[in-house]
Parts: structure tokens; sequence; C-alpha cells
């Protein structure tokens, strides 16, 4: 007689388990996408910055940089895919438009499946304009009057 | 608890677990808004920055020597920058300029779409994000 409320109530512990698991999966999959996109827009901006700052070896500066903010958020650089949407042209007043990709794995989750194969490309992108007032860089043919956004 | 009541506790952990999905896809939606509020931040301080120096009159400059910045060449510039953006997936994208003496004062809005949230009784579809920049145009 003690134990009419244990089986009434002990078939749905099973099924609690399995929505707690997939849904946890799900949960963990759409985290760590964003979270990956926000390492790649990090790594995107941070790559863009040091391009346009920089006085020596412009594109070697942006990878140096992309690199350190995806590792900075605990990723690992070699997911990451660092490519130019204008540029490279380090002239003032230059657009220059840098997009990072950073491939996120994912959990296959019970019921619903895997998402994207597996993985999930996630993508940062950001534009900054060479200072046209900056040093170091070559004044030759540079008219202020013509640098418009 | 009294003896009748076991039953209803195994019962309850299906709505426990539920609970927590709900707590977590909250989190979730929390942290894709944080995102969108990153890239419309970004978004101001490269657009202020931008600006502070294309803005800057320069037949004005160079015929006075006064430092003086060009709200309209200020507006272009953020016009321009919304265009190339790539925040497609931001609703809304607004970007307000402003120029106070030899600064430039950037304020973007957007409104980021929930994952989870608007399938919730009473969630919210869409959040609003916004970041504001300043940027001083000084002789180096």
């Amino acid at each position: 007689m003690n134990e009419r409320g244990a089986v009434g109530g002990f078939e749905v512990l099973p099924f609690g388990l399995l929505v707690f698991v997939a849904g946890t999966l799900l949960l963990t999959n759409a985290w760590a996408v964003i979270d990956g996109k926000l390492a790649a827009s990090a790594a995107a901006r941070e790559a863009t910055r040091a391009f346009v700052e920089s006085t020596g070896d412009a594109e070697s500066a942006a990878l140096a940089a992309a690199t350190s903010a995806i590792e900075g958020h605990g990723r690992d650089p070699e997911r990451m895919e660092l490519t130019w949407d204008v540029g490279p042209d380090l002239r003032r007043c230059s657009v220059n438009t840098i997009v990072v990709r950073y491939r996120v794995p994912t959990f296959t989750v019970p019921f619903i499946g895997a998402f994207g194969s597996g993985v999930i490309e996630t993508t940062g992108r950001h534009t900054e304009i060479v200072d046209p007032y900056r040093s170091g860089l070559d004044l030759d043919g540079f008219d202020p009057e013509t640098c418009h956004a | 608890m009294r003896e009748h009541e076991r039953g209803s506790v195994l019962a309850l952990m299906p709505v426990a677990v539920l609970v927590f999905i709900v707590l977590g896809s909250m989190a979730v939606d929390a942290s894709l808004a944080f995102l969108g509020e990153r890239e419309v931040a970004n978004l101001a301080s490269a657009v202020a920055n931008d600006a502070a120096t294309q803005g800057i009159d320069v037949v004005r400059y160079y015929g006075t020597g006064e430092l003086v910045i060009d709200p309209v060449r200020v507006r272009e510039v953020a016009d321009a920058a919304i265009a190339r953006s790539g925040l497609d997936h931001l609703e809304g994208l607004t970007i307000e300029t402003d120029v106070v003496g030899d600064s430039v004062v950037v304020r973007v809005r957007a409104q980021v779409r929930s994952l989870f949230s608007r399938a919730l009784p009473g969630g919210l579809e869409l959040r609003e994000v916004a970041a504001s920049a300043q940027a001083t145009a000084e002789r180096g």
C-alpha cells in the first residue's frame, strides 16, 4: 500500500532523463556556436585594428592578433580561417574588411540529430579605414580632400 | 514528507527538468543578446574612430588652422559603415552621429532576434541592444 505513488510515477523518470540529456546537449551546442561567433567577431576586430595601425608586416600582425584573440577566448586557432573581404590595402583612407571564420564542432543530439554535419561555421567580420593622418605611411599622391568613406 | 506523497515527487522530475532547460535557453538567449551588443559596440567604436579623422574639414584646417569636424561628412562615414558592416542578422540597425566640438559621438541601436525565448509563452522575440562611442580628433 505504501508503494502506490512510486508505481504511478516511476515510468516518467526515464522520460525526464531523456528530455534532460537531449535538452542539455541542444543548449550546449547553441552555447558553443554563440561563443564561437563571439570569438570570431573579436578576432576579426583585433585583426583589422592591428592591420590598419601596423607599421611593419601588417598582414602578419593581423593574423597574429586574430590568433591571439581566438586563444584568449579559449578556442583552438587551428579551426580559425582569416580572409580579406576588402583589402589588404595599407594606404591612407583605404577600407579593409577582415572576415574570420571559426568551425565549431557540435554534438549529435538524440531525437534531433547532428547540426551541420557535426561542424558549424561561425563568422566574424570587421571593417576599418586606415587613418588618413597617421604616421608611417607614404604621402605620395595622397590628397585628404579626396578621402571619402 | 508524508507517506502518501512519495509518488508525486517522482512525477515532478520531468517538470523540474523542463524548468532547467527553460532556464538554460534563457541563458543562451542572454548570451545571444550579449553578442549583439558586442557587435554594435564594435561598430560604434569603429565608426567614431573613422569619423573623427575623415570628418575633419580639411579646407578650413589648412586655411585657418582650426580643427573643425563636418557633421555632414561624419554622417556619410556612418552611412557607409552601416552599408558594409555585414550585420544583416540584426533587426532595425540604426546609427546616430553627433559632433561636439572636436569629438564625434556615435550611438548604435539594433534588435537581436531570440533563439529559444520566442517559443516560450511571454518570451521576448526581439531584444534591444545599444552602444555608444566617442572619439576626439587631436593634433599629433
